[in-house]
């Protein structure tokens, strides 16, 4: 265990729930008004949440959207776990204790601008985050990005035929995430339900069409970036490698306390040192997939 | 902005002195510095921080899950994850601001030899205190294998007080049967405070694959949980300390001021805080301004007017409880 690489600071709000939506398959959009922590957050961070007063120990949930400017921070979150289902409870006008911005962030490469960022599931949520910092800013941007979000279970927004085409992909594949949309993001989703214009497979499989279709020089501005299940998780990496692309990936674990001081929340990493336990919340949750998955 | 702790709150240890009764515990703060991130959170609230444990050489620990919260508390199965004595001396201490508190090492081993040998190189070190971790449940070898054997826990008692002539705290462990006369013996062995106790043994189970959810299948326990049976433990082992004037650092379940009050009443002098940090960094504030609050309130001047204060029933002579 050593002393933590991110030394930002961390902030403990009394957060009001701003608003709470349930979407099908257990999902639910969390806004909260946590100013001190949207002001700070980067993709890739998380938020350790008191759920309910009967369950005190916290849970991490990663950061969706923030807007520094009106202090409130989006959360996207599945009901899993006893915490989760307490929390999908709460109302607006209730606070919730919020420990964050936590987490060492996603870190984009100016020479690899062709971000290659993967979600799946309730690991849609950082690669939003991660793709709002890629904005065409006044029409201009340095980055290329393509978002590819997977979902077994209807996606927590209603899905509709992109505006922006993307080269290299199925004709048919042409559902996507709205806000992505209007932020001027190229994106498109991935089920194996049968959704409407979405492909029909795994997000990997989707990914490997895009990948195919770049030349040797495009190919190497790729940089790939995922968060989702542990499998998605392995196939993803297997991918990165094939293509020998550099990709960081998110992970999750239980945690305790959220900063460091526990080892709580560990997985197992290869170092030039040999295997080394880091801790997910402060020495990740984003780490070298090559590390991760030897 | 440097606060003055209160004077009512300030006290001496073992020769140490303390601004606040409150100890950070061991495996939860990490190595002292971890929380310094958290606004408005200051070691100084607290009069001692305890130190990850510490071995002789490193460990990677238990594979995960490590933690996981039951009713009322937590099951940990860290597996005594720490970069070794050495890195700890060399590279974490001198990063560590002593001005702000105490710093106490956590002392763990396989073999009595491991014990003296990480505690003789913490001698030559800034550490203030080293606390004998001989009640560590996620380890095969030593922890509460040791502490749970009462000849086994003054034998490691007894090389660790060659090794040193700085304070030594022995961690008692709750999964023994006489936790008094184990106290005994560690007193006789040399050692010069209690912290009173470590985790009990426990163990939660996934009902979808039947596994146990801990990676290292049992775990120990921590939180309110296990606070009754800290307070009594607090309250056998202070019968064997009080004569001594030998303190006692209370812990278990520890999460607000009433239970911090309920430990010093107990016995303690000190009282530790971990689990609680994980439902509130800032915790220390609040109990800190609750005890003083209580002292207030009962026409008190100093905090250690409390400890041992306890006035048991007048009962007969019967142990059973049913
Ligand atoms: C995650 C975790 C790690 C711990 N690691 C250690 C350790 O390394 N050495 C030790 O003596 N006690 C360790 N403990 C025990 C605590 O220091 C403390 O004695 C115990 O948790 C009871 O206090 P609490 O209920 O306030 O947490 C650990 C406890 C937890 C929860
Ligand atoms: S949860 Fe405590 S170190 Fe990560």
């Amino acid at each position: 265990m050593n002393h933590p690489e991110t030394r930002g600071t961390i902030f403990l709000e009394d957060a009001e729930v701003l608003s709470h939506q349930a979407h099908p398959g257990d999902q639910y959009l969390l806004r909260i008004q946590a100013p001190e922590c949207a002001a700070a957050a980067r993709p890739g961070a998380f938020v350790h949440l008191k759920c309910d007063p009967q369950l005190p120990m916290r849970r991490p949930i990663s950061i969706m959207r923030v807007d520094a400017k009106s202090g409130w921070v989006d959360l996207l979150y599945k009901a899993v776990g006893e915490g989760t289902r307490l929390l999908a409870q709460r109302r607006p006008g209730e606070h919730l204790s919020t420990l964050g911005p936590i987490g060492k962030p996603f870190e984009v490469h100016g020479e690899r601008p062709r971000v290659l960022l993967i979600g799946g599931g309730v690991g849609m949520p950082p690669m939003v985050f991660l793709a709002s910092s890629l904005r065409p800013a006044g029409g201009h941007t340095p980055w290329a990005p393509l978002v590819i979000l997977g979902s077994e279970v209807p996606f927590p927004f209603q899905p509709r035929p992109s505006q922006i085409l993307v080269p290299g992909l199925p004709p048919a594949v042409i559902a996507a995430m709205p806000l992505l949309d209007d932020w001027g993001i190229p994106n498109r989703l991935a089920s194996l339900q049968g959704y409407p214009g979405c492909f029909d497979g795994y997000v990997t499989d989707l990914a490997r069409h895009w990948l195919e279709s770049l030349d040797d020089q495009a190919r190497g501005q790729v940089e790939v970036f995922a968060c989702g299940p542990h499998p998605m998780l392995a196939a993803v990496a297997r991918l990165a490698r094939e293509f020998a692309l550099p990709c960081q990936v998110s992970l999750e674990e239980y945690m305790a306390c959220g900063l460091g001081g526990c080892a709580g929340c560990v997985v197992q990493v290869d170092t030039p040192k040999g295997p080394a336990m880091k801790r997910v919340c402060v020495d990740g949750p984003v780490f070298d997939a090559y590390q991760v998955f030897s | 902005m440097i606060t003055a702790n209160d004077p009512r709150l300030e006290m001496e240890f073992c020769g140490m002195r303390f601004g606040t009764p409150l100890v950070l515990l061991s495996g939860c703060v990490g190595f002292g510095e971890e929380y310094t991130r958290v606004k408005g959170f200051s070691n100084r609230d607290a009069g001692a921080v305890c130190l990850k444990g510490t071995t002789l050489e490193p460990r990677l620990g238990n594979q995960p899950h490590r933690v996981y919260e039951t009713p009322a508390g937590m099951l940990n199965a860290i597996g005594l994850q720490n970069p070794g004595v050495d890195f700890v001396v060399r590279d974490i201490l001198p990063t560590l601001d002593f001005s702000e508190t105490r710093f106490i090492a956590n002392v763990s081993g396989s073999t009595v030899e491991e014990y003296y040998e990480v505690t003789r190189r913490f001698d030559d070190s800034p550490i203030d205190a080293m606390e004998i971790n001989i009640s560590c449940p996620n380890v095969k070898e030593g922890g509460v294998a040791f502490g749970n054997d009462p000849q086994m826990s003054a034998r490691v008692v007894a090389a660790c007080r060659r090794a040193t002539s700085k304070p030594l705290i022995v961690k008692l462990s709750p999964n023994q049967t006489d936790i008094a006369a184990n106290a005994r013996g560690c007193l006789e062995a040399g050692g010069d405070a209690f912290s009173v106790i470590n985790t009990l043994m426990g163990m939660a189970i996934d009902l979808d694959s039947r596994t146990p959810v801990i990676g290292n299948n049992q775990g120990g326990l921590s939180g309110p949980a296990i606070k009754p049976i800290a307070l009594l433990k607090v309250h056998q082992v202070y019968q064997v300390c009080r004569e001594h004037r030998v303190p006692i650092i209370g812990q278990g379940g520890v999460q607000s001021a009433r239970d911090a009050l309920e430990f010093l009443i107990a016995g303690a002098s000190a009282v530790g805080l971990g689990t609680a940090l994980f439902y509130d960094p800032l915790i220390c504030k609040t109990i800190n301004a609750g005890i003083c609050d209580y002292l207030g309130r009962h026409g008190l001047s100093h905090v250690s007017q409390l400890t041992g204060s306890l006035r048991l029933h007048e009962r007969p002579p019967v142990v059973c409880g049913c």
